[in-house]
């Protein structure tokens, strides 16, 4: 028998693996473990799962050294905004080795982000797509901002500088306009953003009444760890929120799910802030246009009004003197009618008056007697028949020169 | 009054104006009308509601 040494045995698997693998290979897996060590290092465990991810197909230790760490870290982050964490899939160039003691691991070289991007995009798509199945995705944004947004529910951690910032903008804004502005605690980086986020919402919702908005905000900060917003539950929760939800998480990358769902999307509080500001300024705006507009068309109808009653003042004179001179002439008729009839009434009484004068001439007897008739006189009466005289009667007879006596045989 | 419906109230009212639908007496009383809804819409929007404030606060 040809027995060797424990040593031996993991030595000769070392320098065969070493011989026929030498190469740095690209590997994709997913990080089931990550361990940063005090000295600087990082501790990895990958694994492979099969589609249902509940079975493991292969397991394998990395490590990332202190000198590549210190660089793959922050590159890393840069690139996606992210920081490694387990559940994420990733693309690492390793080398494979095997240690006598410590057995078969591998030795990070390098990674690929945009490996971890893709998988992130294709997980945050799978969730915008089960969403819009849902017939939820454009809910929020269908909601309309209030023309005056003056009561605003904040979710953020109230040690967020972004609080501090967006609260301090609103309340200093150049306008003078007011803001009222309350505070609903959550975490925003780290495995509880999910469920204080909801809870919060939660909160809300059963105040609405008493908001005009809601803005989601968190201060820009060192790393932005966005993927806890990639959740479908929380986009679920904003897409149905009753009020406009503004998000203000700070980042100029693809967005986020909660992102997709909100009313608005912002990069930082303080654009959050200037938004809503912007929004309460248009509806100033429209204020002061209504009240020119007021100015202007009461100043016209004034105007209108007082050119109409000038008009009607202008006629009156003339109107007037038309009057005046009709008036005059009716008066000037009726006074020549007046003296003409008196004059006719004068005429006529004249006329008459000649008439009876010349009647009154007419019957003078002086006149009937020069025409040849003679009076007859018995004892002073005026005989009128012969019937009344009798023989012996003596008689006056006057005649047109004198008067002569006769006895009747 | 809300403020929606006061900015809605002072529209219908300007444009009554302009289309000279009112007759002198009655824009008398719509002029005061839109005075006031202005000053509820000005003080909205510069005055603090200690009412809103109140209500805030008061939910802790």
């Amino acid at each position: 028998m040809n027995a060797i040494t424990l040593q031996e045995l993991n030595g000769r698997v070392k320098s065969t693996l070493q011989f026929e693998m030498p190469d740095a290979y690209w590997v994709q897996a997913e990080i089931s473990g990550i361990n940063p060590s005090s000295q600087g290092h990082c501790y990895l465990e990958l694994v492979q799962k099969d589609t249902t991810g509940k079975t493991f197909l292969a397991k394998a230790k990395a490590n990332v050294w202190r000198n590549t760490w210190l660089k793959m870290k922050p590159y890393f982050e840069a690139e996606t905004g992210e920081t490694l964490k387990v559940g994420m899939k990733v693309l690492l160039q390793v080398n494979v080795t095997f240690h006598e003691v410590y057995g078969y691991s591998l030795v990070v070289q390098d990674i690929d982000p945009t490996y971890t991007m893709g998988d992130m995009a294709r997980r945050r798509k799978e969730i915008l797509d089960q969403l819009a199945k849902d017939g939820v995705i454009g809910l929020n944004r269908e909601l309309e901002i209030p023309l005056l947004p003056h009561r605003i529910a904040v979710i953020s951690s109230a040690t967020a500088a972004g609080y501090g910032d967006f609260r301090n903008q609103l309340a200093g804004n150049a306008y003078g306009f007011r803001f009222y502005v309350k505070l609903f605690q959550a975490a925003m980086q780290g495995d509880d953003v999910e469920r204080s986020v909801i809870a919060a919402l939660d909160a809300i919702a059963a105040r609405r009444d008493m908001f005009d908005l809601v803005v989601i905000i968190r201060g820009g900060g060192a790393v932005s760890e966005l993927s806890c917003f990639d959740s479908y539950d929380l986009a679920y929760n904003i897409a149905n929120f009753p009020l406009p939800v503004i998000t203000g998480i700070g980042h100029e990358r693809d967005d986020t799910v909660a992102d997709v769902v909100a009313h608005t999307k912002v990069k930082t509080p303080t654009a959050a802030a200037e938004f809503i500001i912007n929004r309460v300024f248009d509806t100033a705006q429209v204020l002061e246009t209504l009240g020119r507009r007021l100015g202007d068309s009461v100043a016209e109808r004034m105007n209108a009004e007082k050119l109409r009653l000038e008009r009607i003042a202008q006629k009156l004179p003339s109107l007037f003197a038309i009057l005046k001179v009709r008036h005059e002439q009716m008066l000037e008729n009726v006074w020549n009618r007046s003296v003409t009839g008196v004059r006719n009434i004068l005429t006529s009484r004249t006329h008459r008056l000649e008439i009876l004068e010349k009647s009154v001439a007419a019957a003078d007897p002086a006149l009937i007697l020069k025409r040849g008739f003679t009076l007859t006189r018995l004892n002073g009466h005026v005989v009128r028949s012969a019937s009344d005289l009798k023989p012996g009667d003596r008689l006056t007879t006057v005649l047109a020169d004198g008067s002569v006596e006769s006895e009747i045989i | 009054m809300k403020y929606e419906e006061a900015i809605k109230r002072l529209e219908e009212i300007v444009t009554e104006i302009e289309e000279g639908k009112l007759d002198m007496d009655r824009i008398g009383d719509s002029l005061k009308e839109a005075r006031e809804l202005i000053k509820l819409c000005k003080d909205k929007l510069y005055e603090t509601d200690e009412e809103i404030k109140k209500i805030l606060e008061a939910d802790e």
